[in-house]
């Protein structure tokens, strides 16, 4: 029973730091209505970042976010005004254009690969890492230390993603040009420096991720696939758009990984996870906090 | 010579070139290749006629190679029935598969579906990875299963040399275009451009979008299953990482949407133009630079999506038309002397 619930809290550590790999891609949906196929790219060059930061200047894990969260935004910023935004300008009557999916694909493998051919594929991990398999013990339950910092992270990013949406002047602007982008440029909020800012914070948000992941997962250059595909599910699972379904649905998949192992072979968690997305598709496809409406 | 017949003529020297090309290349190594060529040329073709005609985006066709192969391949082993059938029950199988994630999804936006498809394709690999034994059938797990060379014939679909899997891949090819042209120019095809391109004014007008690309969907599964089969019977040795793999998936959606979505030439250009060009760096590059060829293939993928959305086909299209308009002046500017 112990042992169910210690692999109960760790699939929610573990879990909420999915839901914090699945925010950028929630919320660059939302806005321009597109599957950023490269948002797993974008965590591992998060990832990159935060190794090198850390292995040239020494200084603790969590710290190299000073470095990741600009870089990452500026190089969403730059990729969406630069590569996408023509795009969407040739499609503009198209709502939900293809071509930017593929696009991203293309920018997917383009990083994949170009680190592949720089680093090599070999495994990295943090040098001398001080979190590295510290294990906290409450009450007979051992609990992984990064993991723990990962949750609070995760939390305190959808927090105060969640304020800046809803309170400030530019959040204001995302929302509305996400539930309807012709009335919002009609009311003077310009569309593209809007989508610009949405995927420098995307971007942002996968480095975010990447910096969590950090100091207890292996670094290397295919690393963003895995959580590309994880990231769908959850946000589906949680409703494409919602933040706090990112989070929720991280928070599922991560007990279902985590619990499951217990009751049948591992790699079977992994097709009821899958499983699992089918049947919202079928059932719920809107997710848990989808909006009925639209997405 | 008017232009209908000009363009009769040159798709005939077209196939006949491609028909003959056995004759000249002897060499199994290349003849693997070119028959390789092909076997993406046809599912490029098959995935363009969901992915390029109803205007959605499914990246998940492996799933269909696989439940072709494996199919096919489990009925020949354990039961001795000729693939022939196999590939045909292959198909009807996928066909089933492909409806059931038609159907909740086509309804919903377009990210659903491309999602689902990945989703599921994902969800086969991993249980095909993990099952020695599905019910009576041997899946044989990771390991994959391995057809021996033996009883060979055209009722079992099994050759000792290249040219016969040449001439089939070849003829599978032709069908789906000829199948494509039909359908492009049937009452679906309308449908379904209608409905890929204003599915709120299609619908307004009566026509029922989702039940279109689910047929569509129907014929894409079916023919991509059979492609599986004949995958199997070349090979001789299939396992879930190579056939159901997400790589195989986006490389066909890609190389089709870089020929041209919803042409019918198009993604049969695309993979005569593009296969090579990854062979290639793969072959001659693979070694020292790893991962350039994928580089590659994105910077083409971006290049084209950003200078020509609609695919290569378009600017190789006017080409085409311009040249033969050119043969065509030509002949009269000829003709002229002669009459006076």
């Amino acid at each position: 029973m112990l042992y169910v619930l210690e692999d109960l809290i760790n699939g929610i550590l573990m879990g909420s730091i999915y839901g914090l790999t699945a925010l950028g891609l929630t919320v660059i949906f939302g806005v321009l209505k597109v599957i950023n196929f490269a948002h797993g790219s974008m965590l591992m060059v998060g990832m990159y970042l935060a190794y090198w930061s850390v292995k040239l200047t020494g200084v603790h894990p969590y710290l190299a976010m000073i470095v990741v969260v600009p870089v990452m935004f500026l190089f969403g910023f730059y990729l969406q005004d630069i590569v996408i935004k023509p795009i969407f300008k040739a499609e503009r009557s198209v709502r939900e254009p293809i071509t930017v999916i593929i696009v991203t694909t293309g920018v997917w493998y383009i990083l994949d690969n170009l680190t592949l051919l720089v680093f090599g594929p070999q495994y990295r991990n943090l040098p001398n890492n001080p979190l590295a398999g510290k294990m906290l013990e409450i009450g007979g339950l051992m609990l992984s230390v990064p993991k723990l910092w990962g949750f609070f992270l995760a939390i305190a990013v959808a927090c105060a993603l969640y304020w800046f949406l809803q309170k400030t002047r530019l959040g204001r602007a995302i929302r509305a040009t996400s539930l309807d982008r012709d009335a919002a440029s009609l009311m003077g909020i310009k569309q593209f420096r809007i989508y610009n800012i949405t995927v420098g914070i995307g971007a942002a948000l996968a480095g975010l991720a990447g910096v969590a992941l950090v100091p207890f997962f292996n670094i290397f250059p295919t690393v963003g696939v895995l959580f590309d595909i994880k990231g769908f599910i959850i946000v589906v699972l949680g409703g494409l758009g919602s933040i706090w379904g990112a989070l929720l649905g991280g928070i599922i998949v991560g007990v279902i990984e985590s619990v499951g192992p217990q009751f049948m072979a591992a790699t079977w968690t992994e097709a009821i996870v899958y499983g699992l997305f089918l049947v919202f598709l079928f059932v719920k496809p809107s997710g848990l906090f989808g909006v009925k409406y639209d997405w | 010579m008017t232009r209908q017949a000009l363009r009769k003529v040159s798709l005939a020297a077209a196939a006949a070139i491609i028909l003959g090309i056995p004759v000249f290349v002897t060499s199994p190594t290349y003849l693997h290749i070119l028959v390789l060529l092909f076997f993406y040329a046809y599912l490029t073709t098959s995935w363009n006629l969901v992915g390029g005609f109803a205007g959605v985006l499914p990246l998940g066709h492996s799933t269909f190679i696989g439940i072709g192969a494996y199919t096919s391949t489990i009925l020949y082993l354990q039961y001795g029935i000729s693939p022939w059938i196999g590939m045909i029950v292959g198909g009807f199988l996928a066909t089933i598969v492909g409806v059931l994630i038609g159907l909740p999804t086509f309804k919903l936006r377009g990210a659903y579906f491309a999602l689902a498809t990945i989703a599921f394709a994902e969800a086969v690999r991993v249980i095909v990875e993990n099952t020695d034994y599905l019910g009576p059938f041997k899946l044989n797990g990771p390991r994959g299963l391995q057809i021996p060379p033996l009883n060979v014939g055209f009722g079992n679909l099994l050759f000792n040399t290249k040219q016969p899997y040449y001439y089939i891949v070849v003829l599978m090819l032709f069908g789906v275009i000829a199948l494509t042209y039909l359908v492009s120019r049937s009452k679906l095809g309308y449908y379904l451009n209608a409905g890929g391109e204003e599915p709120e004014a299609a619908m307004a007008l009566g026509v029922n979008v989702a039940r279109c690309k689910l047929m569509a969907m129907a014929m894409s599964s079916f023919l991509t299953a059979l492609a599986g089969t004949f995958y199997a019977q070349f090979t001789l040795f299939i396992h879930p990482k190579s056939i159901i793999s997400l790589d195989l998936s986006f490389e066909i959606a890609f190389i089709a949407l870089i020929g041209g979505r919803g042409s019918i030439v198009g993604p049969l250009l695309g993979a005569l133009l593009l296969r090579p060009v990854s062979d290639f760096s793969r072959i001659y590059l693979g070694a020292v630079l790893p991962g350039l060829h994928l580089i590659i293939f994105g910077i083409i993928l971006i290049l084209v999506m950003m200078f020509q959305p609609r695919g290569l086909h378009q600017p190789l299209a006017r080409l085409y038309n311009w040249l033969i308009d050119r043969l065509i002046v030509e002949r009269t500017v000829k003709l002229s002397p002669t009459k006076e």
